[in-house]
């Protein structure tokens, strides 16, 4: 929406850029009512407005008379063209006595020279005018009566504009800077119309007419001129030009590009044709104004391959340098390509690629998911890929490593999230693709001027990937750790940590997370790399489930489902809170951090693993502290979830994640494996997992395991004794197996009973203390805590003095969920990694200074010897 | 079988973090296990030595390879070669060294470097130049194999170094020659003053002083398997965290020693339980039977497990180089360490075992315990005469029975509070320096 109109702010105005357009064609009544309420409200609105001396004043008035003629015109309204004309009369007869300008101001010579224009144009459609009402066509007869009058007196200068519009223009320039401004934002305005939807009105195309009538002219100029009489000089010149035309008023973008566009190919020196190129490229991408929008596809395509012939040119004129820092001097491009030394070129090709990046994450991010046309777009990314690889390259060659670093950063996140399968039928299309855009490029050449430089396609247009995806990243990966800066590293080592993640192997990817100290400092990074974060924990969690690490899983995951934020966390949607509104500003905000779909984590699957693992762990707890409830929390979600399904009084068959785990649960509550495992068997998320079967084989197996621990606990007071084989018979698990996780409950104090090996039965001791002597451990454990606070308190004032303070609290890592229970902070406070950084103590690792680097002592050990 | 041996072979893991010439012993030791065919070491021995100054070694080895008389041209040169170098660095470093053959001279060193310096200068014209070469002379006798002698000169040299890289550089030098030299207290004397200097000096990258750790732990495997207290040191060493977090990033297949320590050394108990947990996060990134072992006694309670481990075990240890010292013992050859840890580890498996069980049947129990009945009866009352164990045997059932250890209540809350009063001690002295130190401020 244009500034436009958005300045008024109240909610009519808001609206009225697309009524207008809609209704006026059909109702000229109401329009009229609608131009008389916007004159109005102009004046009202512009109240932030600060005094001006009395010369601007008069000029703005006129401005707006004359942005109301446009109107009038745009809509075939003579009666209020009329009026206006009148006014702006009036007004020029104020302007010039203040001014005390003997000539009239070129935006009123400009306003005659368009309304006379749009006149003829007007009588020559003898049809139209037919079919206007009488009051129109009146006023459309005493218009062009006025204007031929008014116009006499004003012929030499109306002359001189139509012959040189563009100093014109200048002059114009200089003088009102206000007015341009407002006058620019019309035009976008315009041009964003012209883009997005050709017939408007009848109107709007006869004037878009001349519009192209005019810019056609210039073209015709570029193109008539004989080549051999094109020098450098003149292609400098012209190419000033149209840069200086660039942003202002009476340019359309796309037109800009074309001319550019033409220019690159009747440029003289390789040098001059990059710097061209550079201004094309800048172009295009003006061409989609605002940051909600995104580049239309063609240019999107046109632009990357621009940047494949700039980088054609680099490399076989290796001379030539870009850089951004210096201003080079102005005849720097003249000199020609044998030239001895370097040649500097004002440009950045890393903004250029990152922009080309986020271009296509926009284009991606605007279109259904579901359609074919999203597909036909995941294809373009190869395209992607092959330029960020020959840019990566070239700085490679050149040995900036810093900036290939940042360019291999795009390239590693566009190919993290890929599993393997994803990954090779890229590089199948990656194949393919070749091939047809051979074809394509035959076609291109045959165009009707070949440029004066022509170069060579030196850098090749499809990536090259490694067999696999992991190599690849390998690759990239460390080139980053070698060069990259803080940011670049620690975002090269989510994706790193999320792609080994994919691939299940989560050792490693937890290693890395502990060594790289990424959730210490997390919360002070931006808001992007923290969804990678969240990301790179959600996808930890998923792998620690598919491996079978429950405990780990959880802990991973747990965070993320604390507060119900899941979407927001990992901007996969919006999620609507009652409690908190937001305002649209951060809704607009919030989703230009969206992901684009394919990248998506399945969230049902996520839903479902956490609270699977929450059950698995919260069910047999809650069996052995079933006497003092609520003493130890594993998963406060599961619990809250588990109340309210508690509550209802009849369940129904499950339906949902939730439900489906909630009669997991309760099956699982009485020991009956059987049932919990059918239910959750019956979920559709797992068709999502690649070995689906030997994960639910796992799945089964830790339900029985926790079946058993959950009965034991339970019904233990009910035995004197329990045969082992009975045991292993009841839950179909093995007798070792029974026996290990029985030892181990024995071992940790959690059953009070122990083996009788002739017999092959666990005998239970019967453990009951007196009321004095429960208190009283009651009150040791309060000291305890207490003491604990205490060094607490301590270590956080004098900054972590005890080290073996820490290794004390390590031995009892107990509940994650405590430290995790965090505040609701916001974005941030989803990432202190309460509970995973407990574990990262316990883990041993604390204390080590080094982040990325780590990695590179296995790949450099050896070194000596 | 042949082939799992090979699997637990650790030296090309290890070989990389050592220097050439401790490689060697390494190889010596797998010639005579006849782990590998002959050829392949002796042409691995070649390669080692081609770059060191040992080249007669290396002529012999040659021979005894291809089975000829001749070596080859480009062995005779490099002889002729070292020999050249040798006599001009002999010449370069001739004044100090005669210096320092001088007893009487000698006696005129003091404690102080700068006075030394100045003194040598003075009175003998000698000065860095000299001193730089004896270095150079010094690495040269090391690469001939002539330890002694580079030990001795490089520790004359370090009394009057005074660049700090240089020094450390002839540390590990006198290290690496005292570990071949076999002077187990000497080396282990040096190898503590390398780790000090490691800890304490700043490293260009923490990824250097991770390295230089990993350095030190595998020179120091020589030292601690033969030193009579290494398997105390070897703990107090790698347990500690900067180097468990170094083995653990980098050099996971050091666990196997570590852990073979912990198993042997009964004194460390306590701090077994962490070791437990480190194992169980390395699960993925190395696994060795000794290791697993550990596992199965003390995660998964799997005591038929333990069983075939500890036979696994057997196996690994006899063809460790560092693990397998032999000792002749008339027409015996025994591993001494074998023996320690077989008996080491039954321990382990009985002592778990019973804390579970309340009743056993002897004759299970001596299965488990790889033992006839009548010596596992005997090793059971000699446990419980020792007052290892709190048991009873029932011979009528043949079983032993558990007394029930139910823990006194009483007992148990005095374990509670006792470490709060140390603990509380602690914060208040804590707090106080704390304070002071603002004071002092």
């Amino acid at each position: 929406m244009s500034r436009f109109f958005a300045q008024g702010g109240s909610d009519s105005e808001d609206e009225s850029d697309i009524e207008e357009e809609i209704l006026e064609d059909q109702n000229n009544d109401i329009n009229n009512r609608y131009l008389q309420d916007n004159s109005d409200d102009d004046d009202d609105t512009d109240t932030k407005r600060v005094i001006k001396p009395t010369k601007d004043k008069r000029f703005e008035e006129m401005t707006h008379a004359v942005e109301q003629m446009k109107n009038a015109m745009k809509i075939n309204d003579w009666v209020s063209l009329q009026e206006n004309f009148d006014k702006v009369n009036k007004q020029l007869e104020k302007v010039m006595r203040i001014t005390e300008a003997v000539k009239p101001p070129s935006l009123y010579i400009k306003t005659l020279v368009m309304l006379e224009d749009f006149l003829n144009e007007a009588l020559a459609n003898k049809e139209a005018k037919k079919k206007m009402s009488p009051s129109n066509s009146k006023a459309l007869n005493a218009m062009r009566q006025k204007l031929k009058k008014n116009n006499k007196l004003y012929e030499e200068d109306i002359n001189k504009y139509r012959e040189a519009p563009e100093v014109e223009e200048e002059n114009e320039l200089e003088d009102e800077d206000d007015e341009d401004e407002e006058d620019e934002d019309e035009e976008d305005d315009d041009s964003k119309e012209a883009v997005t939807d050709e017939g408007v009105g009848d109107t709007t195309d006869t004037r878009w007419e001349t519009m192209l009538n005019k810019k056609d002219k210039q073209m015709e100029k570029l193109l008539s001129k004989d080549p051999k009489e094109i020098t450098w000089d003149w292609v400098n010149q012209k190419f000033k030009e149209i840069m200086a035309a660039r942003g202002r008023k009476g340019t359309a973008r796309f037109d800009l590009v074309d001319q550019l566009t033409h220019l690159t190919k009747i440029a003289k020196t390789p040098a001059q044709k990059l710097e061209i190129l550079f201004s094309v490229i800048s172009a295009q991408f003006d061409v989609n104004p605002g940051l909600s929008g995104h580049m239309p596809i063609k240019v999107w395509k046109k632009c990357v391959l621009n940047m494949l012939t700039i980088l054609d040119i680099l490399v076989k004129y290796n001379n030539i340098v870009v850089d951004d820092t210096i201003e080079p001097d102005e005849n720097e491009t003249s000199k020609p390509a044998d030239y001895d030394g370097t040649i500097r070129v004002w440009g950045n090709l890393v903004a250029f690629i990152v922009r080309i990046d986020t271009e296509f994450f926009k284009i991606l991010k605007s279109i259904d998911p579901h359609t074919r046309e999203y597909v036909e777009r995941l294809r373009d990314e190869p395209m992607f890929l092959a330029l960020a690889q020959n840019i990566q390259d070239y700085f490679e060659r050149m040995g900036d490593f810093k900036a290939a670093a940042k360019v291999a950063l795009r390239r590693v996140e566009s190919i993290y999230y890929k599993p393997q399968e994803v990954y090779e039928a890229m590089r199948k299309l990656a194949e393919l693709v070749e091939e047809e855009e051979e074809a394509e490029d035959a076609e291109e050449e045959s165009g009707p001027i070949s440029s004066f430089i022509v170069v060579p396609e030196v850098v090749p247009r499809t990536p090259t990937f490694p067999e696999s995806g992991r190599a690849m990243m390998d690759i990239l990966v460390s080139l980053i750790y070698r060069n990259g800066d803080e940011r670049t590293k620690a975002r090269a080592m989510l994706c790193d940590i999320y792609h080994h993640a994919l691939m299940d192997n989560f050792g490693t990817a937890r290693d890395l997370l502990l060594m790289s100290h990424l959730q210490d400092n997390i919360q002070h990074m931006d808001i992007s790399t923290q969804i990678l974060f969240n990301r790179t924990m959600a996808q930890l969690g998923l792998c620690a489930f598919r491996v079978g690490m429950i405990t780990e899983s959880h802990s991973c995951l747990s965070e993320l489902y604390s507060g119900q934020r899941v979407r927001e966390l990992l901007a996969q949607g919006v999620s609507q809170s009652r409690y908190h509104e937001k305002t649209p500003e951060q809704e607009r905000l919030e989703r230009r951090r969206q992901m684009p779909y394919h990248m998506h984590i399945n969230l049902e699957l996520l839903e479902a693993v956490h609270l699977i693992g929450a059950m698995l762990l919260e069910v047999p707890n809650m069996a052995a502290n079933s006497l003092e409830a609520r003493r130890r929390v594993i998963s406060k979600n599961f619990r809250r979830l588990l109340e309210i399904s508690e509550r209802q009084a009849f369940n129904a068959p499950p339906e949902n994640v939730r439900d489906h785990v909630m009669a997991a649960t309760r099956a699982l509550t009485k020991g009956d494996f059987q049932t919990a495992f059918e239910v959750l068997n019956s979920l559709e998320v797992w068709r999502m997992l690649k070995n689906r079967d030997s994960i639910l084989e796992m799945v089964k197996a830790r339900i029985k395991e926790e079946a058993l621990r959950t009965y034991l606990f339970t019904y233990s007071s009910s035995y004197e004794s329990l045969s082992l084989e009975q045991l292993a018979k009841m839950f179909d698990v093995t007798e070792a197996q029974v026996h290990s996780i029985v030892s181990k409950m024995m071992i940790n104090e959690e059953l009070h009973a122990s083996w009788d090996q002739p017999t092959r039965c666990i005998v239970f001791h019967e453990v009951q203390h007196s009321r004095l002597q429960s208190l009283a451990f009651q009150l040791t454990e309060k000291l305890s805590v207490l003491a604990e606070s205490n060094e607490r308190a301590m270590e956080a004032r004098t900054g972590g003095g005890g080290l073996d303070l820490s290794s004390r609290r390590r031995d009892n890592n107990q509940d994650y969920a405590g430290a995790a229970s965090g505040q609701p902070r916001d974005w941030s406070g989803q990432n202190r990694g309460g509970g995973y950084a407990a574990r990262a103590g316990s883990g041993n690792r604390g204390g080590m200074q080094m982040d990325g680097s780590t990695r590179m002592v296995s790949l450099n050990r050896g070194v000596r010897a | 079988m042949a082939e799992t041996k090979e699997n637990y072979d650790l030296t090309p893991r290890v070989a990389p973090n050592l220097d050439r010439h401790l490689v060697f012993p390494i190889l010596e030791f797998l010639q005579e296990r006849q782990l590998y065919p002959d050829e392949q070491i002796l042409k691995f021995k070649i390669e080692l030595l081609n770059k060191t100054n040992m080249v007669d070694y290396a002529m012999d080895i040659h021979k005894s390879l291809y089975h000829t008389e001749d070596a080859p041209q480009d062995m005779v040169e490099r002889r002729a070669e070292v020999v050249a170098r040798l006599k001009s660095l002999e010449e370069a470093a001739a004044p100090l060294v005669t210096f320092l053959l001088n007893p009487a001279a000698v006696q005129e060193l003091r404690a102080d470097k700068q006075y030394n310096l100045q003194m040598l200068k003075e009175r003998y014209q000698i000065g860095p130049d000299q001193i730089e070469a004896l270095y150079q002379y010094a690495k040269f006798q090391f690469e001939c194999g002539n330890y002694s002698g580079a030990a001795d000169y490089l520790y004359q040299y370090r009394t009057l170094c005074s660049n700090l890289e240089r020094s450390l550089s002839a540390l590990w030098g006198k290290l690496a020659s005292e570990i071949l030299m076999q002077n187990w207290d000497i080396a282990f004397e040096e190898l503590n003053r390398v780790k000090d200097i490691i800890d304490s000096k700043s490293f260009a990258s923490p990824l250097n002083q991770v390295q230089n750790r990993i350095w030190l732990m595998h020179w120091g495997l020589y030292i601690f398997f033969n030193h009579d207290n290494g398997r105390t040191q070897i703990i107090d060493l790698f347990n500690q965290d900067k180097y468990l977090n170094a083995i653990q990033t980098s050099a996971p297949h050091l666990l196997r020693y570590l852990a073979t320590a912990f198993i042997v050394n009964k004194r460390k108990r306590p701090q077994l339980k962490e070791f437990i947990k480190v194992i169980q996060q390395e699960h993925y990134s190395y696994k060795d039977p000794i290791v697993e072992f550990l596992a199965c006694v003390f995660v998964n309670y799997d005591f038929d497990g333990a069983q075939k481990k500890m036979k696994e075990c057997e196996e690994v240890i006899v063809n460790d180089p560092f693990l397998g010292k032999r000792v002749e013992n008339g027409n015996f050859s025994t591993v001494p360490l074998r023996d320690e840890f077989l008996e080491n580890a039954r321990l382990f498996i009985f002592e778990t075992y019973c804390r579970i069980h309340q009743r056993i049947d002897m004759g299970v129990l001596a299965e488990k315990l790889n033992l006839n009945y009548e010596e596992a009866e005997r090793w059971i009352v000699n446990l419980i005469r020792t007052s290892k164990l709190d048991a009873k045997i029932d011979s009528e059932a043949g079983t032993v029975i558990m007394e029930p250890t139910q823990p006194n209540v009483h007992e148990q809350l005095i374990n509670h509070t006792k470490a709060l009063s140390g603990r509380t001690y602690k914060l208040v002295t804590q707090l106080l320096e704390h304070t002071q130190g603002q004071a002092a401020r």
